[in-house]
């Protein structure tokens, strides 16, 4: 098996290099070819031993973490469906659930990596660069964070804009300054707000299509005044309404558990995310103005994207600050603009993407004020000393 | 007497098989010796000799165009067997066969000015190197400082309580021969326990003693300076191996100039990993033919390429890839060999891997218990102490996109992803900002070993050194 499938790529390896006849395939080619062999390429100077990781483990590990949610959030979508459909019965059966999930995210799943592979490969061969695996985990995260009920054409759209807008106009992973799966959403929730947000768009009323039975999230119960009807548990399990894969606590802590002692995630981001929702929220119990901001502030994380985005968004090292004072102030400032948005602005009863985005923005500038200090510091040194020597 | 304590807490040591025993096997008989220009950073060098000229110890090969104060000089009498040109007639090797070993006898040298002459006559003055920049140090210049790292902390180095034994004299000479070149102090490093610092005392004034503890690179010159005395812009700091300062010792007290030294040869291919005694230069292609073991190692199921060594002068970090029938370089004290890592591994990114060694704990290996894990004294099966080193990239290279991790093992008050960055557009006055002049290529070695997508950073750092040594020189 494995020499057979060597020896085909082996055999193919002429006719997409250069000079051959499909050259123009080369990308395409190296893609698959790496995707199936780690290449064998050596050492030819400075470190003549290098680490194993590289980019494709990297991105894995990341998809592997995201699975606890993915598998909880397939369930859910079940669960969610036949607890409010006529068929109630069937929320007892675990694989019933399951299986409705996995049918609704198949799809969902598919538009998204077809359509941005598809351009990921078309900008690597136009480019004559490889295939970066950074679409490896965007592809995945954006069916995880959207309604189950969006449209399929809407999602190939959004997924289509995140990709040539978010990452490839900038030079492709490694470039950008936004995070893709972010921007996808973003361009969901302006474009097709009745799509997005509201109550009738949660919980899938069928199978097929886009129908929706009404139920509102606890994010919007309390920005329509009410309190949330779950209780804290349940929004700790998931067995909430919410978009597909965003709404367990235990299934993210799991995955935030790998990325945290694989060392590919920052815990500074995560811990600092969590620390400036937690601020923020004991500000607002402070003030008390009003139920919403009385809410104990823990259940900021409990509820919607919070966890989600402190776990898996925030902490996209291309778009994240990139200094270790820098990743404090941008985490910190996240969690806390998160928290403002719900609270204060009830035209947004999500503030984890919008605070996420923003702070992706300014990411550069923190990073800047923070490199700025150390070369301050460093001509200071250089200034001290001259004096001393000049003496 | 000040002791000064550094704890280097960022870094990594590298859990690789085969470092040399406490044995060492004499070697100085060896045939051939070559001085290439290229181990000498910058160099535009001068031939002086001609093929069959007959040469002395001492006497000089090449010298440096811009200075022909800086000789290079051959480590043994004998004749010049062969002179090695490589692209656009580049100089790269003169080969001298030795006749016999005679050392060289000088007057022994007493004030700064004799020293300085002796060693310039010698050419153990191209052991003195200057940092910034990695080049000879200029013998007109007035060092702030100069640096002695008494320990290695490199995978598979040499252990220098070992291989300085019954030289201490001769060291601690040295030491203050250096102090009396320099205008300013001459700090030398240990770690901790070190029996090699015991020999010092008492030390005269201008030799200050400190005591560095950590992973590597806490052993490395560049992390020793940016910790007791970091470099602005303009300064100059010198530095000098241990053993070249022992030569220096013995050429001060003696007059005799006998460039010898005790190199480690090490790794995981090798049969029996001991230190030999050499002369500088010397050919290791007798070492790798007796030492080499090609069996044994794991290869990969499938793979029936027969797998070829690659024998580095120097460390397996930052090293340099030397042929079988190579010369060790001038700076370097060690010869590792690896196998080399030319197969496909399938769907090596996918596997669970419990034989790759990952500073990340991406694969499998990073949570099975290390050799040296023993709950209740029972050694358990050791999965992870027998790494997988091979020269094999594990990947191809990718546009850099996890950039937090260099910061964990690059223990330099410098941003390490941000100079690189600077260094690669090629911005000089953003690299000076950022610290460009208190690092060399091989205080990189650990971000580019870890490094997630492949990026050869020595060679970046490297090139825009130069190119900021040539805008300097221009000025």
């Amino acid at each position: 098996m494995f020499n057979n499938l060597r020896g085909f790529f082996d055999k193919l390896k002429p006719t997409f290099s250069e000079g051959g006849k499909l050259a123009w395939l080369g990308s395409t080619f190296e893609a698959f070819e790496t995707f199936a062999f780690t290449p064998n390429r050596v050492t030819k100077q400075g470190c003549h031993v290098r680490d194993a990781v590289d980019l494709k483990r990297a991105m894995i590990t990341v998809v592997i973490a995201l699975i606890p949610a993915m598998l909880f959030g397939m369930w859910n979508i079940g669960y969610q469906h036949y607890i409010a459909s006529p068929e109630t019965v069937n929320c007892h059966f675990f694989w019933y659930c399951l299986w409705f999930g996995f049918l609704r995210m198949l799809p969902l799943l598919a538009v998204s990596y077809i359509v941005g592979l598809t351009i990921e490969f078309a900008f690597a061969q136009i480019r004559h660069h490889q295939v970066n695996e950074g679409f490896l985990v965007t592809g995945f995260l954006i069916p995880m964070i959207v309604p189950v009920t969006t449209p399929l054409w809407q999602l190939a759209i959004a997924t289509a804009f995140a990709v040539i807008i978010g990452k490839e106009v900038f030079g492709g992973t490694g470039m950008n300054f936004l995070n893709p799966a972010l921007v996808a959403r973003a361009f969901l929730f302006f474009s097709y707000p009745t799509r997005m947000s509201g109550d009738s768009v949660w919980i899938a009323a069928d199978l097929w299509g886009t129908d929706a039975i009404t139920s509102a999230t606890p994010l919007a119960e309390l920005a329509a005044g009410l309190q949330p009807s779950a209780s804290a548990l349940d929004m700790f399990i998931g067995t909430i309404p919410g978009s597909t894969c965003e709404t367990s606590v235990i299934a993210i802590l799991l995955g935030a558990i790998l990325l945290l002692i694989s060392g590919i995630a920052s815990w500074r981001i995560m811990l600092s995310v969590i620390l400036g929702g937690g601020l923020m929220g004991l500000l607002f119990n402070a003030i008390g103005a009003n139920a919403y901001m009385q809410l104990p502030f823990y259940y900021h994380y409990l509820m919607g994207g919070f966890l989600f985005g402190a776990v898996f968004m925030a902490t996209d090292p291309v778009t994240a600050a990139q200094t270790n004072v820098g990743k404090w102030i941008y985490g910190l400032l996240i969690g806390i603009f998160a928290v403002m948005l719900r609270v204060i602005n009830p035209a947004y009863p999500e503030g984890m993407m919008l605070s996420i985005l923003l702070m992706n923005c300014f990411a550069p500038l923190i990073d800047h004020c923070v490199v700025a200090h150390n070369i301050k510091r460093r001509q200071k040194r250089a200034i001290v000393k001259s004096k001393n020597s000049a003496r | 007497m000040m002791v000064d304590k550094i704890t280097i807490k960022k870094g990594l040591d590298i859990p690789i098989a085969g470092a040399a025993e406490k044995r060492i096997t004499n070697a100085l008989g060896i045939k051939l010796y070559a001085v290439k220009p290229t181990d000498f950073v910058g160099l535009t060098p001068h031939l002086l000799v001609e093929e069959g000229d007959a040469v002395a110890t001492g006497g000089a090969l090449f010298c440096d165009k811009n200075d022909e104060r800086i000789r290079f000089t051959s480590p043994v009498n004998g004749q010049v067997k062969a002179i090695v040109r490589g692209e656009k007639r580049r100089l790269l090797e003169v080969v001298v066969e030795a006749k016999d070993s005679s050392p060289l006898v000088l007057e022994v040298p007493h004030t700064a000015d004799e020293i300085k002459a002796a060693m310039l006559r010698s050419g153990l003055w191209t052991a003195l190197r200057q940092r910034p920049f990695g080049v000879v140090a200029n013998p007109n210049d007035h060092p702030k400082a100069i640096f002695v790292s008494a320990f290695d902390t490199a995978p598979l180095a040499p252990d220098y309580d070992f291989v300085l034994q019954g030289k201490e004299d001769f060291f601690k000479k040295g030491l203050e021969a250096l102090a009396k070149l320099s205008n300013g102090e001459v700090h030398v490093c240990f770690h901790p326990d070190q029996e090699l610092a015991k020999h010092l005392s008492p030390l005269t004034s201008h030799l200050s003693p400190h005591y560095v503890k950590g992973p590597h690179p806490a052993g490395n010159i560049g992390t020793q300076i940016a910790h007791i005395d970091p470099i602005n812009k303009g300064e100059v700091v010198w530095t000098m191996n241990a053993q070249d300062v022992v030569v220096l010792g013995e050429l001060v007290s003696t007059g005799v100039y006998r460039p010898e030294k005790v190199i480690a040869v090490a790794g995981p291919l090798i049969k029996n990993p001991h230190y030999y005694r050499i002369k500088a230069g010397a050919s290791i292609a007798g070492i790798v033919a007796e030492q080499v073991l090609n069996t044994n190692y794991p290869k990969m199921e499938n793979d029936n390429a027969a797998r070829e060594n690659r024998v580095i002068s120097g460390n397996i970090l930052s090293g340099t890839q030397i042929s079988n029938e190579g010369f060790i370089g001038a700076y370097d004290d060690l010869v590792s060999i690896l196998p080399e890592g030319d197969y496909y591994d399938f769907m090596g990114w996918m596997m669970p891997g419990i034989k790759k060694y990952s500073y990340s704990r991406t694969f499998l290996s990073g949570f099975l218990p290390k050799s040296t894990f023993k709950p209740m004294g029972i050694q358990l099966p050791r999965f992870s102490s027998y790494w997988k080193f091979d020269t094999n990239t594990h990947g191809d290279e990718r546009p850099l996109v996890f950039t937090g991790s260099f910061e964990r093992v690059f223990p330099f008050d410098i941003y390490p992803t941000q100079l690189i960055k600077a260094c690669i557009i090629g911005d000089i006055e953003l690299m000076e900002q950022l610290g460009i002049y208190e690092v060399e290529p091989e205080d990189f070695a650990l971000c580019e070993f870890i490094d997630v997508s492949k990026t050869e950073i020595q060679r970046i750092i490297r090139e825009a050194l130069e190119t900021l040594r040539k805008e300097v020189a221009d000025v």
